[in-house]
């Protein structure tokens, strides 16, 4: 009886859960709202996604991939060489006056903001010189927290003091206040005057929290954050659907002005070997809507991929091998023969591990302080920290210039070396810092952030100093403590990276000039007034054989100091469904998927 | 009953105010506004966070504010990372947390007390030693394998086979969350809930399953042992009725102990769950606050849970009162 009652009740149960689920199956595969017809271009965003789409409050790589859709900035990399930018929402590149110190902007032509209901009659306005004051005041507005305000500090005539003054205790911020750097000629043309020349500065402004924005929509809300959940920008994309965490879905701006794919001869060999100048001369966007999926794990991003549901993927490391043969880094033959094709970039990062050259044992520009931080260096292998941590996709490098920019060495290899392991000159090297055999040398301390495998990071460093009687003692806190410990000159050495906000090896070489000391960015407290007079020089010059050459020398300065051990750069994989045309991934800027196309017949 | 009630609440009250006090302190053992701002402040950026939350002010002020504000239910301020105000984070926190661990508690609940019945009503035989083995098997294998498992088969592997769209491999519909979603389309609503919600609720039954049906299995074996049963038995009563009608009322206790104790989870949520198949539920919202150093969702989000779990503790004992007229509410 009671198998009678159980059976019953099993098919009872069972069977009306197993047909709902069927039943709502083809239901819940129908698409969510695109048209049939429309060209609509999936991507993946890792982690949760931006928490905001106003430029100024924002800062992560998210927060850019996001913001660069509906937003422009006056400048922006090219698509077909990143390392250089061209204008976007200018006319043409701007006028270089008095040696560097003045810029002449012209603005384009026919550029609107997105329909908003801030504006008359609903529909977007002109872009005018306004905007681009109002959008660059914003910056030094304390109701952002000062997120981006390190991106102009010291750098346009008299916008400190605007900044000082607008912010202090009692006062409104008052956007029509004068800024002396900001010379309106009318409309169309403006100036911007720098305390002095900063070639860095044309950089600046291709970054996303330069985007130009109306400032009746900003008004438009009670909460300075507001705007970020309701942006109107001129950007070839209008937002349809932000929900934190959970959506981002943004549709074609009817009324972009006319932006074209790069024209042909602007594309390398290998990439017109690779199709990417098929459609030069279009005019973009080519598809109608962008629907980005938020990925806090790499699992679902990857079978998401598999599936052909997203247009590209990074490679997550755990899943390198599926994709690639390791020993030749080329992609296995079953997913070539789906169409999917590959590309690898070179991050323009710098993994080191720093000393406090304050410190009086491991600092100090004195032979004995330089010796020993040159034996440290001579004691470390990079090789098997790269196979060991990096599944071997990094590439290792002398000085602290990333790979692509002017000043990174051939090869990797700068004339000047003491990368290792060379045990035997590390001994040499200790011994003439008065260290023979590592007698006499108290036990080095090393502060690193927990997470990640640094634990496992830091036993191996010990391994390999230990190697040469060089002990050390790890220090493992959490990352504000960290901060905290280098801000205040207590972390003896530390393990740090730096990721260039721009494509120029100005950005890093900033780490080392004195004046930023901590706890500014120069975390190393390094001060070599040759250097310094060095880096004043270089960051008014611009690109070319002149300014390499001073670049070259600053970096071989500082491998002979060595205030660091290092140095490694990423190289990141990306996977792209055939499906997705035009298509070549990149984390430097993000307001590249204008020019991606799909092709539904490929899917 | 109604001042039982009170009484128990009234009781609470210290222990809240403890709590509170002790999660207060222990958020501001590190600066919250330095922890928050990480690598090179600004000072001007600092004074303005630690004003604008007002931590700028003595400890007792911010304690009694805080206390006041959990009372009036105000939590209007914004979340330092999300720019949200935190209510708003919980309003749209619990709904895709209560989609998930509602069923998954009704279903574990429903199944382990059923297993349980038959594997202690079978005790000693085939069908015991086997239900056994699986509950021991499915406890010994991690929450994370399930989950990876799951997603490669159930999300993946599967809808490669059926060439559909069953279960999708991590995301949620906020459609889900409205009333108007599930009143005006309540199909599509079923659809979209098998999509994103039905393979995060069958991994979590399957983990919870185990150790709920060890338990059950282990009261209803007390149970079978008791005179009342030996008594129906000799009265000549069917083996069915014996255990859903007399085994089971007399296991209520225990069972409403069990799930009274899961009860708070249906608020807090599964972090795991909700994490690796990006369901935006309180788990993960506190999870991501604690990693963005949000002061402002940390703390109210713990002062919330403490709430929740204080209440339920009082939902048991008036529980207790009303499934057994032993137990007296004095």
């Amino acid at each position: 009886m009671f198998r009678t009652t159980l059976k019953n009740a099993t098919q009872s149960l069972i069977c009306p859960v197993l047909a709902g689920l069927l039943a709502a199956a083809p239901l819940a595969a129908l698409p969510s709202s695109a048209e049939a017809n429309e060209k609509v271009l999936q991507l993946p965003i890792r982690t949760d996604g931006p928490k905001t789409l106003d430029p100024v409050a924002g800062s992560t790589t998210y927060e850019n991939m996001a913001v660069s859709q509906i937003f422009e900035t006056l400048l922006e990399n090219k698509y077909a060489n990143p390392y250089e930018f061209e204008p976007r929402l200018l006319a043409k590149l701007p006028e270089r006056l008095e040696d560097g110190k003045r810029y002449r902007f012209t603005l384009k032509e026919g550029v609107y903001f997105h329909d908003h209901p801030a504006f008359p009659d609903g529909k977007g306005r002109r872009m005018v010189t306004d905007d681009v004051f109002y959008s660059l005041k914003r910056i030094a507005d304390g109701r952002y927290q000062f997120k981006n305000w390190w991106l102009l500090e010291n750098t346009i005539l008299g916008f400190d003091e605007f900044k000082e003054s607008q912010n202090a205790s009692g006062a409104t911020f008052d956007y029509d206040a004068p800024v002396e750097g900001f010379v309106k000629i009318n409309d169309r043309e403006f100036e911007i005057v720098l305390r002095e020349p900063v070639y860095r500065f044309l950089w600046v402004l291709s970054m996303f929290q330069t985007s130009i924005v109306p400032r009746e929509v900003v008004e438009h809300y009670d909460n300075p954050d507001d705007f970020g959940f309701n942006p109107a920008g001129t950007g070839p994309f209008k937002l349809v659907d932000f929900t934190p965490r959970r959506r981002l879905i943004v549709e074609r701006n009817e009324n972009y002005h006319e932006v074209r794919y790069p024209a042909r001869d602007e594309w390398s060999r290998d990439d017109r070997r690779a199709r990417m100048h098929m459609a030069a001369g279009e005019r973009v966007p080519f598809v109608d809507r962008i629907e980005f999926t938020m990925y806090v794990e790499d699992q679902p991003m990857w079978l998401d991929f598999s599936r052909g549901r997203i247009a590209y993927v990074e490679v997550p490391p755990e899943y390198f091998d599926q994709a690639f043969i390791r020993q030749t880094r080329q992609l296995r033959p079953e997913f070539a023969q789906r169409g999917i094709t590959y590309q690898a970039n070179e991050l323009l990062d710098f993994i080191f591990r720093g000393f406090n050259m304050d410190d009086p044992i491991v600092g100090g520009l004195d032979e004995r302080g330089r010796k020993l931080r040159q034996a440290i260096n001579l004691a470390i292998d990079l090789d098997e920290f790269s196979e060991a941590f990096y599944n071997g996709l990094t590439v290792q490098y002398d000085g602290p210039i990333p790979p692509g920019l002017d000043g990174h060495p051939e090869g990797g290899r700068a004339p000047v070396s003491y990368r290792g392991p060379n045990l035997e000159m590390a001994r040499r090297k200790l011994a003439e810092a008065g260290y023979p055999g590592g007698r006499g040398l108290p036990q080095l301390q090393f502060y690193t952030s927990l997470g990640g495998n640094n634990a496992q990071q830091v036993e191996m460093l010990r391994r390999h100093l230990a190697r040469v009687n060089i002990r050390l003692e790890p220090i493992l806190v959490d990352f504000s403590t960290l901060i905290e410990a280098t801000n205040n000159r207590r972390a003896q050495i530390f393990g740090f990276a730096w990721s260039s906000d721009y494509p120029d090896a100005e950005n890093n070489l900033a780490l080392f000039y004195g004046p930023n000391e901590a706890p500014g960015s120069n975390h190393y407290n390094y001060k070599n007034p040759e250097y310094d007079a060095l880096y004043e020089r270089v960051r008014v010059m611009e690109p070319g054989p002149e300014r390499t050459a001073l670049y070259e020398k600053m970096r071989d300065m500082l491998i002979e100091d060595a205030p660091f051990v290092g140095s490694m750069a990423r190289t990141r994989y990306y996977l792209v469904n055939p499906w997705a045309l035009n298509m070549r991934p990149t984390e430097r800027y993000w307001s590249w998927f204008k020019y991606v196309d799909v092709d539904d017949s490929k899917r | 009953m109604w001042a039982f009630i009170f009484r128990r609440l009234l009781y609470n009250i210290p222990v809240y105010l403890g709590i509170i006090l002790l999660v207060m302190l222990a958020l501001r053992v590190q600066d919250p506004v330095y922890a928050f701002l990480g690598k090179s402040p600004d000072q001007a950026q600092y004074d303005r966070i630690r004003e604008d939350f007002g931590l700028n002010r003595p400890f007792v002020v911010q304690y009694v504010d805080f206390v006041k504000k959990i009372v009036t239910l105000d939590f209007s301020e914004r979340s330092w990372d999300k720019r949200m105000p935190v209510n708003e984070l919980i309003a749209t926190s619990i709904p895709p947390t209560l989609l998930i661990t509602l069923p998954q508690l009704i279903l574990t609940g429903a199944i382990a007390i059923s297993i349980g019945l038959i594997a202690a009503f079978f005790r000693g035989r085939g069908i015991d030693k086997t239900l056994v083995f699986l509950t021991v098997l499915g406890m010994s294998v991690s929450y994370l394998v399930y989950i990876v498992m799951g997603q490669y088969f159930g999300a993946y592997w599967l809808n490669q086979k059926l060439d559909a769209e069953l279960f999708a491999v991590q995301g949620y519909d906020e459609r889900l969350s409205t009333v108007g979603f599930w009143a005006g389309s309540p199909i599509d609503a079923l659809g979209q809930w098998v999509r994103y919600c039905a393979l995060p609720v069958m991994i979590g039954v399957i983990v919870a399953i185990g150790y709920d049906t060890r338990f059950y299995r282990a009261v209803m074996v007390e149970e079978t042992n008791r005179d009342y049963i030996t008594t129906a038995k000799a009265k000549g009563v069917g083996r069915t009725k014996i255990m859903f009608v007399h085994m089971l009322k007399n296991a209520l206790i225990p069972i409403i102990t069990r799930i009274m104790i899961t009860l708070p989870f249906v608020i807090t949520g599964s972090i795991l769950v909700e994490y690796y198949f990006n369901i935006p539920g309180m788990g993960r919202t506190l999870i991501e606050a604690i990693r963005g150093k949000d002061f402002p969702v940390v703390q109210t989000f713990t002062a919330l849970f403490a709430a929740v779990f204080i209440i339920s503790i009082i939902l048991t004992d008036v529980l207790y009162a009303l499934v057994d007229p032993r137990v007296r509410l004095k």
